[in-house]
């Protein structure tokens, strides 16, 4: 059932779903606006795939956006009760795709070095994001992608792990991305099962635009843009 | 070798050009470089790739001068070698 245009588009939770949306995609654009001149000068492969990974977060925002526009709007509790759902399905599976890659890239931007003699690797990031996204819209296995999800995030944690042993300077930027992909995993389950996490749903927005801050700060203190 | 140290060969060819009022022949620059002939080759045509330097012919003797990108490098090396070292990229 439909809700009408207005009353959606001038509700709190409307407001609080499109705030929170704007500021990630906006810190993340900025991210990737304030550090094209540094890649265009050098070239960095860090540089690209670090940038790439705050493109993807972008993407993938502003489709979980449009997924949760979609369920207030036909007033609906998970995206499969959307009509026409096909809509909701391709939203969701770009979402899907897109934050995964961020994750993996976000990884890439620091592993590529130890990573660089494996040819396939693009190949095997584009691979497990498709596979996420594709049981996540079109077969709705929750517990699969849970799973799937939770494997990507041992993975990420486990990659950037080995090298945060070795230094004790940087833990505080091992944090940071661990807690980007943990509340990463929490908005895909929030998107999927709306109700599951419905009384927290305020504090995992206000802690995932902190952590989007957070990196976004450091980016300005040391490019100067 | 590693990447990092490819971008401060970089800035080091960079800055010998500049350090020559921004004109240099090839084969000074090469030797001031400090690289092998091979080395050098490879970076110079990069640099050339990338626009940083560009070839200039005056009165017949061939120069190589830092373009906008090159002076932007130098400028902005030590802010891009902060950012790789902040993020550990």
């Amino acid at each position: 059932m439909m809700k009408p245009p207005l009353e959606i588009l001038f509700s709190p939770t409307t407001g609080i779903e499109l705030i929170y949306s704007f500021v990630i995609i906006v810190c993340s654009l900025m991210i990737y606006h304030s550090t094209k001149e540094a890649y265009k000068l050098s070239s960095y492969k860090g540089l690209k795939y670090f940038r790439q990974a705050f493109l993807f977060f972008a993407i993938a925002y502003l489709f979980r956006s449009s997924i949760k526009i979609l369920l207030m709007f036909f007033d609906a509790k998970r995206i499969i009760d959307v009509s026409p759902m096909g809509v909701g399905i391709v939203s969701l599976f770009v979402f899907l795709y897109f934050s995964s890659m961020a994750v993996f890239y976000l990884v890439y931007s620091i592993m590529w070095k130890k990573w660089e003699s494996q040819k396939m690797k693009g190949y095997i990031f584009n691979g497990i994001a498709l596979i996420i996204a594709f049981i996540g819209a079109f077969f709705i296995n929750i517990n699969l992608l849970i799973m799937l999800n939770l494997g990507v995030l041992a993975f990420a944690s486990f990659a950037l792990s080995s090298i945060y042993k070795k230094s004790k300077k940087k833990r505080s930027l091992f944090v940071t991305y661990v807690l980007l992909f943990l509340f990463w995993i929490l908005n895909v389950i929030e998107i999927i099962i709306p109700d599951f996490l419905q009384s927290v749903q305020l504090g995992i927005y206000l802690i995932s635009i902190s952590l989007f801050m957070v990196i976004l700060y450091k980016v300005l203190k040391t490019i100067g843009n | 070798m590693g990447k990092r140290a490819k971008l401060e060969i970089m800035r080091d060819i960079l800055r010998v050009i500049q350090n020559n009022r921004n004109a240099i022949k090839p084969t000074p620059l090469l030797r001031k470089s400090g690289l092998s002939s091979n080395r050098f080759k490879e970076y110079y045509l990069e640099l050339l790739e990338r626009k940083l330097i560009r070839e200039e012919s005056i009165k017949g003797t061939k120069l190589v001068t830092l373009t906008e990108g090159g002076f932007r490098f130098i400028e902005k090396y030590k802010t891009i070698m902060d950012f790789i070292e902040e993020f550990d990229l």
